[in-house]
C-alpha cells in the first residue's frame, strides 16, 4: 500500500510536469504572436487559391472582391483566429493532451495520410529501434568495461578509458556522425551515410531487415560512442565506491570467491545508480535523438521535428512532437521510479 | 566531512595544478583565453554581418580550396593562391593623341594543376569626356601572348557632368574563365600556337588549364610552369582620365590555415571568431545558472517550510523537462536571438544545483558552527554569507566551471539545426553551412572536422579543470547528470 502511494506520488509529479510543459506551450505560442502570424499566413495561402477558384465564375471584381471577405471571414472562424490566444490555444493544447494530434499542413506519413498521429505513429519505432539498440550496446559495453576498471583502479588502461570517458562526454553526437560519415562512407566507402533502406529496399523480409541493420550502423555507433563514456565512469564510480565499503571486507574475510562478492556483494548493493545512469542516459538520447537521425537522415521522430521546424514551421505538427517527446521523457522517468522501487529496498522503508 | 573554509580556499588552485586533469585545464584554458582576447583585440565586433555574411569580402577566394599545409601530405603541387596589385601604371603615349596606362603584374606560376580561376578587377575609374576602355592580356612563359578580355567603361549618363567616375564604390570585377573573349582567346592559343583547331564548347569550364598547359605531342593537355605576367592596358582618351586601382587573383586550389567554404570564406577566421562567442556563452550561462542555482538552494535550505517547498517543486518540474525538445520550440518561437538562447539554457539549467545545494545546506544548519552563530545574535543573511556559503563555494566553482561545456554544446546543437544566431557565426553554424551543403559528402573535412574539434577542445579544457577542482571537493557530491 505504501508502495502504491508512493508510486502513485511520483506519478502525479510527473504530471505536473506534462502540464506545465503544455502551459509553456500555449503560452509562447501565444504571447508572442506566433499562433495568429502561422494562421494568418495559412488563411492567406488559402484565399489566394480560392481567389483562383473563383475568377473563373465571377467576372465582376467588387462581387469578388465580397465573396473573398465571406471566405476570409468564414476561414478565420475555422481556424479560430475570431478568438484572442488565450481562448484558442488551450483547446489546442487540451486536445493535443488527448492523443487527438490534429493535422499536418505540409508533412505526410509514408502512406500519404496527414493525420499527426499516424505520421508519429510510423515514425516512433523508427526511433525506438535506433534508441533501443544503442542502449543495449551502451549497457553491455559499460557494464563490462566499467567494473573491470573498478577491480583495478588507478592502472593504465584504467586511466586511459576514464580520459576517454572524459573526451566522450565533450563529444557532440551529431559531430561524431558526421566523422564516421567522412570517415566509413567517403574515405573508406562500405556504409551508407543516412536512411533506413536502400533505395530500392531488397525484397524478402529477412534481407530488409539486413539492410537496415546495415543502414544503423553508424548512427548506433555515433549513439554508443557517445553515451559510453559517461556511462563506463558512472558504473566505475559506483561500483568503486561500494567496493570500499566494509560488508565487501567482510564477504572477502569470509572466504568468497572474488566472483560472488563481484556480483551479489558490491553490484547488487550499486546496481540502482547505475540503472540509473543507464536510463538518464536514455533520456538524453531521446533529445539526441532530434540531431542524429538529423544527420543520417533517419526516418524517426526526430527528423520528423527537424522536418517540421525548417522551411516553414508546421506549428502543429511542433507542438504535437514537443508533446510526445516530452511524453516518452515523462515515460522513461516512471520507469524509472518503478525500478529503483524494486531495486533499492531502502526506498520501500523510508 | 566538510573542510574549513580558508583551507579550501587557499589551496583550491593548488589542488587543481596538482592533478594532471587539472594542470591540463589549466594550461589549455589559458591557451584559450589568450587566443579569445587576441580575437577580441583584432576582430571588429560586429565581424559577421560586416565580414562574414558579407560575400564581396570573400569574392577573390577560391571555394572550397583545402588548407595550405595539407601540401605537405600530398605528391601533387596543388595550385597556390596569387593576389596580384600592380604599382601605379605606366603610361606612355599611344596613337592619336590617346594615352596608354600598362599596369603589369608578373607571377611565378609553378604546380601540377592550373588555377582554379583568373579573375581581374578594375576601381575609380574617372574620365573627362570619351569613356576609357580596358584591356587584359596574358604573357606565358613560352612567350606567347593570349589575348583574354576587353571592357569599355560606360559612357556619360544622360544629365550627368564632366568628371565622370565610375566603379568608386564597387570595383568592376571580372571572373575570366566563363568568358567568351577569353574562351576565344584560348581556342586561338590553341591554334596558332599548336595547330589545333577545337569547337569552342570544348574549352568551356576548362579556359584555365588551357591558358596555362602546353599540348604534348600525345594531345595530353599538361601545366606550362614558368613567369607569367597579366598585363591590364587602359587606353585614356584625355589628359584628366586615370584608372584608380587595378588587381588580379590567380586562384589556387589551396588556401590559408583552415582553407575556405563554398562561399569562398576563410574558415580560420570564421573559426578564430568563435572562440569567444563559445567562452561567452558557456561562461555567461553557466555564470548565471550556478548564480540562480545556488542561491535558490541556499534560501531553499536556510529558509526551510512554504519557500523550500515551493522552491524543491518547481526544480523538480524543470529537471524533468526534456530540454532539447523545449530548447528547440522555444529559440523557433521567440526567435534566433543569442540571448534568447542564452535565457533559455538558463532557465533549464539552474534546478539540478538547487537541488544539490539544499541537501548541503541543511546538514550545514544544523551544524555547530551556525548554532553558534545563531547564538551570538547574527542575522540570516549574515549567517548564509558567513558561515554557510563559504562552505559550498569551492563546489559551487566546480559546478560553474563543469556546467560550461553543457552550454556550449548545447548552443551548438541548436546552431546546428538552423536555429543559430545569423548576425554571430559559431562553430555550430559553420558545421550546419558544411553539413547542409553536402561539404560532408564531398570530402571537404577542413569545413566540418575543425568547428568540431574546437567545440571539443574548449568543452575539454572546461572538464579537465573540473575535473582537477574534484580532490578540492568531495567527489561524492559530483552530479551524475
Amino acid at each position: 500500500m505504501r508502495l502504491l502511494r508512493l508510486l502513485s506520488l511520483r506519478a502525479l509529479g510527473l504530471l505536473g510536469v506534462l502540464v506545465v510543459v503544455l502551459f509553456l506551450l500555449v503560452l509562447s505560442l501565444g504571447a508572442t504572436g506566433f499562433s495568429d502570424r502561422i494562421l494568418q499566413a495559412r488563411i492567406g495561402e488559402d484565399i489566394r487559391q480560392i481567389r483562383a477558384g473563383l475568377a473563373e465564375t465571377i467576372r465582376d471584381p467588387d462581387q469578388l472582391e465580397e465573396a473573398l471577405e465571406a471566405r476570409r471571414t468564414e476561414l478565420e472562424q475555422a481556424y479560430g483566429l475570431d478568438q484572442a490566444w488565450y481562448q484558442r490555444l488551450p483547446a489546442t493544447v487540451g486536445r493535443v493532451a488527448r492523443l487527438d494530434l490534429g493535422e499536418a499542413h505540409t508533412l505526410r506519413s509514408f502512406s500519404g495520410s496527414r493525420r499527426i498521429f499516424d505520421i508519429v505513429l510510423e515514425r516512433l519505432p523508427n526511433t525506438i529501434v535506433l534508441l533501443t539498440t544503442s542502449l543495449v550496446i551502451t549497457a553491455a559495453i559499460g557494464l563490462y568495461v566499467g567494473v573491470r576498471m573498478a577491480t583495478r583502479p588507478g592502472t593504465l588502461t584504467d586511466r586511459i578509458v576514464s580520459y576517454f570517458s572524459a573526451v566522450s562526454y565533450a563529444l557532440p553526437a551529431w559531430w561524431v556522425g558526421i566523422l564516421l560519415i567522412l570517415v566509413f562512407t567517403f574515405y573508406l566507402g562500405v556504409l551508407p551515410s543516412g536512411g533506413m533502406f536502400s533505395a530500392p529496399p531488397p525484397p524478402g523480409g529477412f534481407a530488409r531487415f539486413l539492410d537496415m541493420l546495415y543502414h544503423a550502423v553508424l548512427p548506433v555507433m555515433t549513439l554508443v560512442l557517445v553515451g559510453v563514456g559517461p556511462y563506463i565512469y558512472v558504473v566505475r564510480t559506483m561500483t568503486l565506491n561500494v567496493a570500499h565499503e566494509d560488508h565487501v571486507t567482510v564477504a572477502r574475510a569470509k572466504g568468497l570467491p572474488e566472483g560472488v562478492v563481484t556480483r551479489t556483494h558490491i553490484l547488487r548493493v550499486a546496481a540502482p545508480p547505475i540503472v540509473t545512469g543507464l536510463l538518464l542516459g536514455l533520456a538524453a538520447s531521446l533529445g539526441g535523438s532530434i540531431l542524429v537521425e538529423t544527420v543520417f537522415n533517419w526516418p524517426g521522430m526526430g527528423l520528423l521535428y527537424f522536418e517540421a521546424i525548417s522551411g516553414t514551421p508546421d506549428e502543429s505538427v511542433i507542438v504535437a512532437l514537443t508533446f510526445v517527446y516530452t511524453l516518452l521523457y515523462l515515460i522513461t522517468r516512471l520507469v524509472l521510479e518503478v525500478l529503483y522501487v524494486f531495486l533499492d529496498p531502502r526506498v520501500r522503508y523510508d | 566531512m566538510i573542510e574549513s573554509p580558508q583551507r579550501s580556499r587557499r589551496n583550491l588552485l593548488k589542488e587543481v595544478w596538482a592533478t594532471g586533469a587539472g594542470r591540463a585545464g589549466v594550461i589549455l584554458s589559458a591557451f584559450l583565453a589568450l587566443v579569445a582576447i587576441y580575437v577580441l583585440v583584432t576582430f571588429p565586433a560586429d565581424f559577421g554581418p560586416t565580414r562574414w555574411s558579407n560575400p564581396a569580402i570573400w569574392a577573390d577566394n577560391p571555394a572550397n580550396a583545402a588548407p595550405v599545409w595539407t601540401q605537405w601530405f600530398t605528391s601533387t603541387d596543388h595550385a597556390p593562391h596569387i593576389v596580384l596589385e600592380p604599382g601605379p601604371g605606366k603610361i606612355e603615349e599611344g596613337e592619336t593623341g590617346v594615352d596608354i596606362a600598362t599596369f603589369s603584374m608578373p607571377f611565378t606560376f609553378h604546380a601540377d594543376e592550373p588555377p582554379a580561376f583568373l579573375s581581374i578587377s578594375v576601381g575609380d575609374v574617372v574620365f573627362v569626356d570619351r569613356p576609357p576602355s580596358v584591356a587584359v592580356s596574358l604573357h606565358r612563359p613560352d612567350g606567347t601572348e593570349v589575348s583574354l578580355y576587353r571592357h569599355v567603361v560606360p559612357g556619360a549618363r544622360q544629365g550627368e557632368t564632366s568628371p565622370y567616375s565610375r566603379y568608386g564604390e564597387q570595383p568592376l570585377r571580372v571572373v575570366l574563365g566563363p568568358e567568351p573573349e577569353t574562351i576565344e582567346g584560348a581556342r586561338l592559343l590553341l591554334e596558332e600556337e599548336y595547330g589545333v583547331t577545337v569547337a569552342t564548347s570544348r574549352i568551356q569550364g576548362r579556359t584555365e588549364e588551357v591558358l596555362f598547359g602546353r599540348l604534348r605531342p600525345d594531345g595530353q593537355l599538361v601545366v606550362l610552369s614558368g613567369d607569367y605576367q597579366l598585363e591590364v592596358r587602359a587606353t585614356l582618351h584625355s589628359p584628366g582620365d586615370t584608372v584608380g586601382s587595378v588587381g588580379a587573383v590567380v586562384g589556387g586550389t589551396l588556401f590559408g590555415v583552415m582553407g575556405t567554404d563554398s562561399l569562398g570564406r576563410d574558415l580560420f577566421q570564421g573559426l578564430l571568431f568563435g572562440l569567444p562567442v563559445a567562452l561567452l556563452i558557456g561562461l555567461l550561462v553557466s555564470t548565471l545558472s550556478t548564480g540562480i542555482g545556488a542561491s535558490l538552494g541556499l534560501i531553499s535550505g536556510y529558509r526551510g517550510g512554504k519557500t523550500d517547498t515551493l522552491i524543491q517543486r518547481a526544480a523538480d518540474v524543470v529537471t524533468n523537462i526534456p530540454v532539447l525538445p523545449l530548447l528547440i520550440f522555444l529559440v523557433l518561437i521567440i526567435g534566433s536571438k543569442l540571448w534568447v538562447i542564452l535565457l533559455v539554457l538558463v532557465a533549464f539549467s539552474w534546478p539540478g544545483l538547487t537541488i544539490v545545494v539544499r541537501s548541503m545546506v541543511l546538514q550545514i544548519r544544523d551544524g555547530a558552527e551556525v548554532e553558534a552563530a545563531k547564538a551570538l545574535g547574527a542575522s540570516s543573511t549574515r549567517i548564509i554569507y558567513r558561515h554557510v556559503f563559504p562552505h559550498l563555494a569551492p563546489f559551487i566553482l566546480a559546478q560553474l566551471i563543469f556546467f560550461a561545456p553543457s552550454a556550449i554544446l548545447a548552443e551548438a546543437s541548436l546552431s546546428f539545426l538552423g536555429l543559430g544566431d545569423p548576425s554571430i557565426p559559431t562553430w555550430g553554424q559553420i558545421l550546419e553551412d558544411g553539413f547542409r551543403t553536402g561539404a560532408v559528402f564531398l570530402g571537404y573535412w577542413w569545413w566540418v572536422v575543425p568547428p568540431g574539434l574546437a567545440i571539443v577542445v574548449t568543452a575539454l579544457a572546461f572538464m579537465l579543470l573540473a575535473l582537477g577542482t574534484e580532490p578540492a571537493v568531495s567527489p561524492r557530491l559530483r552530479r551524475t547528470v
